[in-house]
């Protein structure tokens, strides 16, 4: 293990360049998916909410996960990453799960309860990273991204109550649960290879994706829901 | 044929300021005054949902059983945002739409996390509130600083968004329109 911590942005110029592009994939990858999460998913829920008090929750969502962007950005900018790479369209393809746009209330339930999980652990490996201004930036994105999936456990124990709207909750997670796993990416990932030799991040694509579908299973299981079987690519 | 501006740097930094020294939150449940009752009658009228009462919420809990009622109309927000549709074609008629939106995102992030704070001291000042209804007060004043930046990006100075925002700026919470009243917090 190499043994190399930054402590501010300006300290990056110094690291070895592996490092650093290491860093700006990290950054350049949660800047997008932020942003195409809010685009795709968080605002265009609003209009599905039932009442006020979900519309406005909703829009709160909405807001911080475009606040994650921004923040992800500004971090990438300070790194002296082009504002155009942390953009959608700059050539880096979306997250396949971005591809499908949000059709109904009980499917933005079923996102936040398991595709923010997801996103937790993204964040959770982060917490311990060597590069600091992205480990504050993860602890300060963590409290957010604990609602946002709690969000998703509130509406799915209002949906449950009635066998009508379990069966659409239940619906909406055979839909979007398949597309999950994936993103932790390929098992014999390079990139992640380089994480963990910097210690940049902690686990492998792997082992991460395991404790998803175990948290996943256990967190869907508390509203009576199941999981449909996912058959992994090596 | 349209004409493409940079955007106006000046008036963005009004409405940050704006934002800033507003009164967010600070006077729910209290009585409403008049020029309040005055800027809701100015909201009422340019929303056009023809005549109604103002009425107010007494505490945290009477705000979400308001909000959460399954059978309450939403002809006001549909209103709304309609309105905020058309304003957003008409700003992004006149301004690059990169710029557009970066500014949008940036103002709305800084002003969410502002209210956000501001909605929490309020909810413990005044207690019973569940905490997801400090998210929900947090959301329901970032959309409104976005609906007005929207509307004076447009150029529109006479919309809802601009009396909507002065309840807010004097410490109050619109929570829309039930019945025959809007409700005010």
């Amino acid at each position: 293990m190499t043994d190399v911590v930054i402590k501010t942005v300006e300290e990056l110029k110094d690291a070895p360049e592996e490092y650093r592009e290491a860093v700006g994939k990290l950054v350049i990858s949660h800047a997008i998916n932020e942003l195409y999460g809010a685009q795709v998913f968080d605002e265009p829920a609003i209009a599905y909410a039932p009442t006020p008090y979900a519309k406005w929750l909703t829009c709160r969502v909405a807001m911080e996960e475009y606040g994650h962007h921004v923040r992800f950005k500004q971090l990438g900018l300070q790194m002296g990453i082009p504002e155009e790479r942390m953009v959608p369209g700059a050539g880096k393809k979306p997250l396949s799960i971005f591809e499908f746009p949000l059709k109904t209330w009980e499917e933005f339930v079923a996102i936040k309860l398991l595709a923010d999980l997801a996103e937790i652990l993204q964040v959770e490996d982060l917490l311990h990273c060597t590069f600091h201004p992205l480990r504050n930036l993860a602890r300060a994105t963590m409290p957010e991204e604990r609602f946002h999936a709690q969000f998703g456990e509130d509406f799915s124990a209002e949906l449950v109550k009635t066998p009508e709207g379990k069966a659409r909750l239940q619906a909406a997670v055979n839909e979007y649960y398949p597309y999950l796993p994936s993103f932790f990416g390929g098992s014999k990932s390079r990139n992640n290879e380089i994480f963990r030799k910097w210690k940049i991040k902690q686990r492998t694509n792997d082992e991460m994706r395991q404790d998803y579908v175990k948290r996943a299973t256990e967190v869907a299981a508390k509203y009576g829901l199941t999981l449909p079987e996912v058959r992994q690519a090596a | 044929m349209s004409r493409v501006v940079a955007l106006p740097g000046p008036r963005l930094a009004a409405l940050r300021a704006e934002v800033r020294t507003a009164s967010w939150f600070a006077a729910l449940g209290e009585p409403l005054t008049e020029g309040e009752c005055s800027d809701a009658a100015a909201y009422i009228d340019a929303l056009g949902l023809g005549l109604l009462a103002v009425g107010q919420a007494q505490d945290w809990p009477d705000v979400e059983r308001i909000l959460k009622m399954p059978d309450g109309t939403t002809a006001w927000w549909d209103r709304e945002e309609a309105l905020r549709r058309q304003l957003l074609a008409d700003a992004e008629a006149l301004y690059p739409e990169h710029a557009l939106w970066s500014s949008l995102t940036d103002l709305t992030t800084e002003a969410g996390d502002l209210v956000h704070g501001k909605a929490a001291t309020a909810a413990a000042r005044m207690g019973k509130a569940a905490p997801a209804s400090i998210h929900v007060a947090a959301g329901a004043a970032s959309q409104a600083v976005y609906q007005l930046a929207v509307a004076r990006l447009a150029g529109q100075p006479a919309s809802p968004f601009e009396s909507k925002f002065r309840l807010y700026a004097a410490g109050r919470w619109p929570l829309g329109i039930v019945g025959s009243r809007l409700i005010l917090f």
